[in-house]
């Protein structure tokens, strides 16, 4: 049941709530107004932008995947371990959500960077991550991997322990059921993880200067050239964000649309 | 009373293990084709028996052997995929995404079966819970007892050595459970491994099993037929259950039951010593005013409860002692009970039976 609002509580609730529907709305309206629709497919086809949506698209598939692969198994010991030790995991796996991506990306720098922790072996042997499409990845792995983790998580938790009992009677055992009832069982989870680890990674920024730099065609994905191009022609840089966010709003409206609910 | 021992074929178990508030010590033993019901209050460790059975709850100390095989003896453990078992439960856990044929054919795939076997397998066991034509069907599709007859049918699609059914049809509206209760009859009958029944309710375990547990608190109470069981419940759950009148007494040799709360009971039937005594609820007469005749037992008590059964109704009473009256509906009415009124009970001494505890 819903009650009428009183006309005092309108106005002192109400007056609030619209400045914030405003903050939060007449950005985007802004950018869709400044947009000149007509010149948007010459320019998302321009030399410039090509190379960077390609970049764009093949790191954050790699990334999605590298999720899939590396990203699942880690969520089901997650889902069905109760230890003190998975809630410290789980803690940690959050700090990448909340942490300021630069500094993500100086973390990374220490870890593959020529004298990091893990890079000072590499060195040796001829393999440098920095300011490469490797570093790429990595950085957008980094920030998206807790989004997908955290969400495949949440769904694997959801299901019945039951049903595995059930399973293992009938003689399954781990994989098998993780196989034939797990995943897809846990596939909307999967699907709704692997659309927000993505839409994650596309709008990578920070970390991705920090590590990887701002390399045309190496390491210069379409937020990076947004930025660039926002100095050299801005035009360029809002057609570029209309495609993000006519992406952006794409996935959400995926992810509502099967998975939300 | 101890659980009759068997060796080598069928079920011999003794399940010891902690789990939360209750240190379960259980054993369970059956031959090949019997059906054990195993009753008791809710969190008393039924079910934690059954996932220890399953292989889902490791042992503590203890022994499950299963058709000559050991699966567990507190060293070496079976995994639940080890162990030829069938699991029931009650919610059917049909897995939601697979069709009701390849839910039943599950097993068999697991177990190594080619997928043309498995699935004519499958087909054999859904028809015979009646349910061929919905081989297609996914579980969503299907009503409650439909789902569990296909549960069912995949329980058994492995041939296992050891059925498990937990509460089967305790998610059952009350017209569904009767028929399905009949439909698990007949298909148990044909079942020649060793069914574990667990349930709350008295009319499954009755009509169902043929040998009794009862655990309470983590411990055999009692074991035994139906019949022995009906006939001298052993523990106050038990008397419920059966729905007798059960007091734990010391009894004489003159015919005097004395019960722990300072109750005197009067029996033609003396046994000395620590006894049970009961009286059948229909054994008990009401009165408004104290009787005269020949009921050597009269009590004034007062009225706790009144419910009703069909055209009966069953009197809750307090004061001497705690005694429940089965009496016709018109009595109730003609003699105005309500809660809180004081009437007199009455049992003849024949009615009092008593055996030692």
């Amino acid at each position: 049941m819903r009650y009428a609002a009183t006309w005092r509580s309108r106005v002192t609730l109400g007056l609030p709530a619209a400045l914030a529907l405003l903050l939060l709305v007449v950005p985007l309206v802004a950018l869709l107004l400044r947009a000149d629709w007509a010149r948007i497919p010459s320019d998302l086809a321009t030399p410039s932008v090509v190379p960077a949506l390609r970049l764009s698209l093949t790191t954050t598939s790699t990334t999605a995947l590298l999720c899939l692969l590396l990203g699942t198994p880690l969520a089901w010991f997650l889902a069905r371990s109760d230890s003190r030790a998975t809630s410290w995991v789980r803690a940690l796996l959050t700090v990448p959500l909340v942490l300021p991506p630069v500094v993500g990306g100086v973390a990374l720098l220490m870890t593959w960077g020529r004298n990091g922790v893990v890079g000072q072996y590499l060195t040796p042997l001829g393999i440098q991550i920095p300011f490469t499409t490797v570093a790429v990845v990595l950085a957008e792995t980094f920030v998206a991997m807790p989004y997908y983790v955290l969400a495949v998580e949440g769904a694997m938790r959801g299901l019945d322990p039951r049903l595995e009992h059930v399973a293992r009677t009938l003689g399954a055992g781990d994989l098998r059921y993780l196989r034939t009832v797990g995943l897809p069982l846990v596939l909307p989870g999967i699907a709704g993880g692997l659309a927000l680890a993505w839409a994650r990674a596309l709008g990578e920024f920070g970390a991705t200067i920090t590590f990887a730099g701002n390399f045309p065609g190496r390491t210069q994905t379409l937020p990076l050239l947004v930025y660039v191009e926002l100095e050299r022609d801005p035009q360029v840089a809002i057609s570029i964000s209309i495609l993000l966010l006519a992406v952006s709003v794409l996935v959400l409206g995926v992810l509502r649309g099967r998975w939300l609910r | 009373m101890s659980a009759p021992q068997h060796d080598g074929e069928g079920l011999d178990a003794r399940i010891r293990l902690q789990r939360g508030a209750v240190e379960l010590d259980v054993s369970l033993a059956a031959r090949p084709g019997q059906v054990i019901g195993v009753l008791g209050p809710n969190g008393g460790g039924k079910t934690t028996s059954v996932l220890a059975l399953a292989g889902v709850l490791p042992l503590a100390d203890g022994h499950i052997r299963v058709g000559g095989d050991v699966w567990d003896d507190g060293r070496r453990r079976l995994a639940p995929e080890q162990r030829a078992v069938g699991l029931m439960l009650a919610d059917s856990l049909l897995f939601p995404h697979l069709r009701a044929l390849d839910n039943i054919a599950y097993g068999p795939r697991s177990r190594g079966v080619d997928r043309r076997r498995a699935r004519d397998r499958a087909r054999d066991e859904l028809a015979r819970v009646g349910l061929a034509d919905r081989a297609a069907a996914k579980p969503a599709e299907l009503s409650s007892g439909q789902q569990a007859r296909v549960a069912l049918a995949r329980a058994l699609a492995t041939d296992p050595a050891l059925l498990l059914l937990d509460e089967p049809l305790s998610a059952l509206d009350p017209d569904t459970r009767a028929r399905t209760r009949s439909d698990l009859a007949a298909r148990l009958t044909a079942y020649p491994g060793v069914t574990v029944l667990v349930t709350h309710d008295p009319l499954d375990a009755l009509t169902l099993a043929d040998h009794l547990v009862f655990v309470e608190d983590g411990r055999v109470t009692q074991t035994g037929s139906p019949a022995e069981v009906l006939r001298e419940p052993r523990s106050p759950y038990v008397g419920t259950v059966v729905g007798l009148n059960l007091y734990a007494a010391q009894g004489d040799s003159r015919g005097h039951v004395h019960t722990g709360d300072g109750g005197l009971l009067v029996t033609t039937a003396p046994t000395e010593g620590p006894v049970w005594a009961t009286i059948a609820p229909s054994a008990v007469s009401l009165h408004r005013h104290e009787p005269e005749g020949s009921a050597r037992n009269t009590w004034p008590l007062r009225i706790a409860s009144v419910t009703m059964q069909g055209q009966s109704a069953r009197v809750g009473l307090v004061g001497a002692l705690a005694l429940t009256a089965e009496v016709t509906l018109e009595s109730v009415t003609a003699l105005g009970l309500q809660v809180g009124q004081q009437v007199w009970a009455a049992v003849k001494a024949t009615e009092v039976r008593t055996y030692p505890r």
